[in-house]
């Protein structure tokens, strides 16, 4: 049977229902393909439950740590099967909602596995058989998976990825997490606050590579007094008889008892399942879809988003290209322009970066100025008992434009957007100055580095 | 005590600058050697350090303002001080006993400001921008920190400049107009190319070239060249063309002291390479050419445009030009009067090659044909001694084997 559409939207993370439900906005045609479930890794298997699971892990520690402010609760105990139920139900409510969302946008959900037949041709399977849809436009939106490491063959039940780390019933004993990148230690962290001995493995020479190690410091600080053991310049070799086996930084070899052994070294792009080369399009030697700033790869009509377009890999960011893509389908004259793309990182204190580190900012040939404000400063911070990590904005001397604001501590997750929205309106640190920030509140720390930058922090005796 | 800072000598022959921007506030502490001004002079931007430590007490010229060598730009003292020599001054020039020496070395005087080129708008600006058909680098900023603004991109858009199908006129007849700050590098050609033509007496001769062979020269050499990395031009073959011919007829290679009446006939010779750049016409000079092979003038115009381009030129990059060449070639057109880069003698124009019929032995033949155009000062040298020049220039084009005769 053949159907037909305007647009087909291959997979519905993110990236791919945005662009179906804004497609439905501007009064197109479209169809949206997905496999699992609606709302793909980001809501299903990721973002959403993880920050879930973080969520009661975090309430348990501070509710333990809340005796020292008069707050005396004893026998705390986690009920981990219904922490999961509950996930699940914000995980359910969620999905039913981009369902009812796409279908009051008239957006057609196909459930099955496409891939593409020939140019302007879509073939579904699914359970019931195979469908060719016809379609103009398509947009590919189909994601990333994890890599798989030698030594490690995934068996869902003693070494596991991310996905079954989030449905596990209890806490395991010991957890041999293999990767220091931001999914292992978030998981890791979580782990270890709900009472598992958690040991983490990292290859290159930092945990959370790429992330300015200034803010990593503070992580590490919290990790050991979690009792998170972690090597780094290490190699995890093989998991044999509950052991994993590897070879630390000095190179001596030695084992790790493990009953659950999570490998997240990373993600490759989902481009090889779709049959790209029926149509031609063009991807780099990682396998990401090449494109452009409106979304268009090589051939007209197809259009890519999200993680199969490269890194980074973040929900935000396929959503604003997936709604680039609809729009520039409904002859919008839309493009992805966006100076910054903020990441977080829910690691125990949290971190959160958008812009230029101060090095980033030397090599594109600024002259940057530096302000820091620590969080041990912070009226608010203090109440909240998390006064460990800094706000840092980076800003170039001669403008003072705000190039990129950098913070470890307690919500940084919530407080980046200020400096996301200060850079997107090429605010100076003067702006973000001046601006009042409500007192006692968490965000005036922004305000604080702010003026740091300038040399006249308020509450900080700079030298 | 109060320090009077005055415009220092950057620059063997600059005599005065032009205030770009302020980099210091009045009130604001700076360290010695902190950069205090950006000033523009003679086509490049050199930032200005302070002599010493203190407070800025007063600034005394404002930005976009042509101050002379020796005036004062700034007060520096205690904070609270007066600037008591600063009100008793007129701020016209006044007599310096001495020149006044660059506080540091020289090169950390003159360094030329690079700042990264960003195009700074709010997300709602850029989508304006894209909306109107826009394109912000070509859109002068009025907000903070260089942000263009919503206002900024409508009026570089208005009706007159690009006509919207469907657009109501609602401004006057004649459209409506956008006034563009008249500074820097666009003033500095104005006042060059105003001064050059109402001094010099310039005429144009212009002679039709065959350039097939060196056509074929360069197909051959390229390869050779890029194995090199040298990406290889007409220009540098041109060049080896013209500096034989100079040599035989130096008045071209020359300048004209007219308060000595002496004509000075150079023994050097520093081509100037007039560039296109984002801010206007720059001219950076290519020293000795004369003893430089053709890889290594390749080479180095590829440097020296890219350097105008980025606005990178060091003072003593674009000073020191004896005979200038431009070449608008790679753009189109068959032949153009250029003017002289005053103070030199002679300009030549090097024009696009185009495949055009002639005759040659009473045969029509297809060859590679352009033009050079040759302005020259009719004070310094007759048309007759031009014709010759170009003649010569000619020869060794469309027989490059002749250069072999020649030393360097």
């Amino acid at each position: 049977m053949t159907q037909k559409t305007e647009t087909i939207v291959l997979g519905s993370g993110p990236g791919g229902y945005v662009a179906a439900i804004r497609l439905g906005q501007l009064g197109k045609e479209t169809a949206l393909v997905e496999k699992d479930n609606l709302g793909g890794v980001c809501v299903n298997i990721g973002c959403i439950p993880s920050k879930a699971l973080i969520r009661v892990a975090r309430l348990k520690m501070q509710v333990e740590a809340a005796k020292q402010i008069g707050l005396d609760v004893s026998g705390v105990k986690v009920d981990f099967a219904r922490t999961q139920a509950w996930k699940q139900s914000v995980v359910d409510k969620l999905v039913s909602g981009i369902d009812f969302l796409c279908k009051s946008h008239n957006v057609k959900i196909i459930k099955g596995t496409g891939q593409f037949v020939g140019p302007n041709q879509v073939e579904v399977a699914s359970a019931t058989g195979k469908d060719v849809v016809e379609t103009k436009n398509t947009i590919i939106a189909t994601g990333s998976r994890y890599f798989d490491l030698p030594g490690f063959r995934f068996d869902g039940t003693h070494v596991i990825s991310s996905t079954e780390a989030l449905s596990l019933q209890t806490p395991p004993g010991n957890l041999v997490v293999i990767g220091g990148g931001v999914s292992g230690l978030e998981l890791g962290i979580m782990y270890a606050n709900l009472g598992s001995k958690v040991t983490v493995i990292e290859m290159l020479d930092q945990l959370l590579p790429g992330t300015d190690i200034a803010l990593v410091k503070i992580v590490e600080r919290s990790l050991r007094r979690l009792g998170i053991v972690y090597h780094v310049k290490s190699k995890a070799k093989e998991y044999r008889d509950g052991k994993v086996y590897a070879t630390l930084e000095d190179g001596k070899e030695t084992s790790f008892a493990a009953d659950k052994v999570l490998v997240a070294v990373g993600r490759r792009p989902n481009s090889d399942q779709i049959s790209l080369e029926k149509v031609g399009v063009k991807t780099d030697s990682h396998g990401f879809v090449q494109v452009n700033k409106r979304m268009e790869t090589n051939v007209p009509g197809v259009y890519a988003i999200g993680d199969v377009v490269g890194p980074p890999m973040l929900a935000h960011k396929a959503s604003k290209e997936g709604i680039v893509a609809a729009e520039v389908i409904a002859g919008l004259n839309s493009e992805a322009d966006f100076r910054a793309i903020p990441g977080v990182i829910f690691t125990e204190p949290e971190i959160a970066t958008v812009g230029l580190t101060e090095t980033q900012a030397k090599e594109k040939g600024y002259d940057p100025i530096v302000g820091r404000f620590p969080f041990t400063a912070l009226g608010r911070a203090l109440i909240a008992g998390e006064t460990e990590g800094f706000v840092k904005i980076v800003a170039d001397k001669a403008s003072n434009l705000v190039l990129g604001v950098h913070i470890v501590g307690p919500e940084a997750s919530d407080l980046i957007s200020e400096g996301a929205l200060a850079i997107e309106m090429g605010a100076t640190v003067e702006d973000i100055g001046l601006t009042i920030h409500p007192h006692p509140t968490l965000p005036e720390s922004i305000m604080e580095a702010a003026e740091a930058a300038q040399g006249k922090a308020i509450h900080f005796l700079q030298k | 005590m109060v320090y009077e800072f005055r415009l220092p000598d950057v620059g063997e022959g600059v005599a005065e600058g032009e205030v770009v921007k302020w980099l210091v506030k009045e009130g604001q502490e700076v360290k010695e050697n902190q950069p205090l001004v950006e000033v523009m002079t003679d086509k490049v931007n050199v930032e200005i350090p302070s002599p010493k430590k203190g407070t800025i007490l007063k600034l005394m010229a404002k930005e976009g303002e042509v101050v002379k060598v020796g005036q004062a730009l700034l007060s520096i003292g205690e904070r609270g001080e007066e600037t008591t020599t600063a009100k008793s001054q007129p701020t016209i020039t006044q007599p310096q006993p001495k020149p006044i020496s660059v506080p540091t070395t020289s090169s950390q005087a003159a360094k030329p400001t690079q700042k990264p080129h960003e195009i700074l708008a709010t997300p709602a600006t850029r989508k304006l921008a894209r909306d109107l058909g826009v394109d912000l680098a070509l859109v002068q900023a009025t907000g903070p920190a260089g942000r263009i603004t919503d206002e900024d991109v409508q009026r570089f858009k208005q009706p007159g400049r690009v006509s919207v199908p469907g657009a109501v006129q609602v401004t006057g007849p004649r459209g409506a107009e956008e006034r563009v700050p008249f500074r820097g590098i666009r003033r500095k050609v104005a006042e060059h190319m105003a001064k050059s033509k109402s001094t010099a007496a310039q005429v144009t001769h212009v002679d039709e070239i065959d350039m097939t062979e060196i056509v074929q020269l360069r197909q051959k050499a390229k390869d050779a060249a890029e194995r090199r990395g040298v990406r290889l031009t007409y220009l540098p073959f041109i060049i080896k063309a013209l500096i034989p011919p100079l040599k035989q007829y130096p008045y071209l290679n020359s300048t004209l002291d007219e308060e000595k009446a002496e004509i000075v006939l150079k023994k050097y010779y520093n081509l100037g390479i007039a560039t296109d750049t984002e801010q206007g016409l720059v001219v950076p000079v290519l020293k000795d050419a004369e003893h430089k092979s053709i890889t290594q003038l390749s080479t180095e115009i590829a440097s020296l445009s890219e350097k105008a381009r980025a606005g990178q030129l060091a003072l003593e990059e674009v000073q020191g030009g004896t005979f200038t060449i431009t070449n608008v070639g790679g753009i189109g057109g068959v032949f153009a009067t250029p003017i002289i880069n005053y103070p030199e003698v002679a300009i030549l124009g090097v024009h696009k090659i185009t495949k055009r019929p002639v005759v040659k032995d009473s045969q029509i033949v297809i060859r590679d044909m352009t033009y050079l155009s040759l302005s020259f000062d009719h004070r310094v040298l007759d048309g007759a001694m031009a014709a010759h020049f170009v003649t010569a220039i000619k020869q060794y084009l469309e027989d490059p084997k002749l250069l072999l005769l020649e030393t360097d």
